[in-house]
């Protein structure tokens, strides 16, 4: 295994098991950044997946980063980052405005 | 046993704790063709059952969803019970009667007040003799729910028999012999044994361990009531949109959010994922057929309110669109 990217990525986490083909695993990657970039922004944070390494790079607007392997360890890296956890019951995810948005 | 029945079904009470194994541990004893010819009964708190798609192939499956049969839907449970008996007694004497009724209890549910409502009921304790309770306890995380749970250990204390399920995924060799001793102090009656995957497996020596002390009734008692909620993934939930949902909440709120189940329909097929507190399942893929639980999700907890559930997940969906 590379010690710097972690390729090949350890097998089967959980989150991945949503894409049958190579394609369709890449999209669904790509869009679960997009959707990590929307959720983590109010964070003061940025995801990025450029899909040439796995993993997924969480990073702070002031240049800290790290490669998090699978969205467990997307969740523990933004809770570094952020000094709280980034909890879908918080209210700004829950109040019926955001909805709108 | 046999000769104590008197013509009375006998039933088995399956219990424990949510995500204990208690299916898995049925599902296997079922294909080893223990029970066989049994009627089994599966009771969920939640509405949508999701236990009857895992053991799906298995003929004899009556569903009984939406509340606990040990306290809301314990008068169903009677019902039910009641309609079996009647229909069994209106056989022909040729004909084959039920003999054993396993009942598996939802994961919130106490066996005890169950068995005392069939002993309780003037028709019913004629016919069916609870025979045996077996309790599925979790090796990996029994210590910490008997640490905070008062419903643990009245599981625990009312079993006739003990299978401690997921033995092979116990690392922690310490914790698993504090959990067997606390197991024998707990319940010195009951006969303790082992299943790694549903399979019996040997058990551990654990002599000389040391018991865990466990939670008092009066601590637990503080904490807010458990609860179900069934989520829809309705079509602006895909996967990718749940599991970072769920990943999230999990992390953030995984010691109240007690265990989610559910079958997801994705590209990759039906997928049947399970959760205890922060453990996911790889999740399993299911035959591909349709199902009306289909994209419908458990989740069992306490803490939150369970229409902030649904919003956070929606406003996640909408995060997802932009």
């Amino acid at each position: 295994m590379c010690a710097n990217c972690g390729y090949p990525a350890a097998p089967g986490h959980w989150t991945d098991a949503g894409a049958s083909d190579p394609g369709e695993r890449m999209r669904a990657r790509f869009r679960r950044a997009r959707l990590l970039n929307t959720i983590l922004r109010p964070y003061g944070l940025t995801a990025h997946d450029g899909g040439l390494i796995p993993g997924v790079q969480i990073a702070t607007l002031s240049g800290r980063h790290e490669i998090a392997r699978d969205l467990t360890e997307v969740w523990v890296a933004a809770e570094r980052f952020a000094g709280a956890p980034v909890d879908p019951l918080d209210p700004r995810f829950v109040s019926a405005g955001s909805e709108a948005t | 046993m046999a000769a104590r029945s008197e013509g009375r079904i006998r039933m088995t009470v399956l219990g424990g704790y949510l995500g204990s194994g208690k299916t898995t541990w049925l599902r296997h004893q079922l294909h080893r063709g223990n029970f066989k010819d049994a009627l089994v009964i599966l009771n969920e708190a939640a509405d949508a059952p999701v236990d009857d798609t895992v053991l799906g192939e298995i003929q004899n499956v009556v569903v009984l969803a939406g509340g606990c049969a040990c306290c809301q839907a314990r008068g169903e449970l009677v019902r039910r019970l009641r309609e079996i008996c009647d229909a069994r007694s209106g056989l022909n004497s040729h004909e084959d009667r039920i003999q054993h009724i396993v009942l598996e209890t939802s994961g919130l549910a106490d066996p005890g007040p169950i068995v005392e409502a069939i002993k309780g009921d003037p028709v019913l304790v004629h016919h069916i003799l609870a025979s045996e309770i077996i309790v599925v306890v979790d090796a990996i995380n029994a210590l910490d729910q008997l640490r905070s749970e008062t419903l643990g250990r009245a599981q625990i204390e009312v079993a006739d028999r003990l299978v401690v399920a997921k033995i092979d995924a116990a690392r922690d060799t310490a914790a698993l012999m504090r959990l067997l001793a606390t197991l024998a102090r707990l319940n010195p009656g009951a006969t303790i044994s082992a299943a790694a995957r549903g399979s019996a497996v040997s058990l551990p020596d654990y002599d000389g361990a040391e018991p865990e002390p466990v939670a008092e009734p009066s601590q637990a008692a503080t904490k807010s009531p458990i609860f179900a909620t069934t989520l829809v993934l309705d079509s602006t939930i895909d996967w990718t949109v749940f599991s970072v949902w769920l990943s999230a909440l999990l992390h953030a709120r995984g010691d109240d959010v007690l265990r989610v189940k559910g079958v997801a329909r994705t590209s990759a097929g039906r997928l049947l994922l399970q959760s205890v507190r922060k453990v996911v399942q790889s999740p399993e893929i299911l035959p591909d057929q349709n199902d009306r639980l289909d994209n419908v999700m458990i989740v069992v907890g306490r803490g939150y309110r369970a229409e902030d559930l649904r919003r956070s997940l929606q406003n996640f969906a909408v995060a997802g669109r932009a």
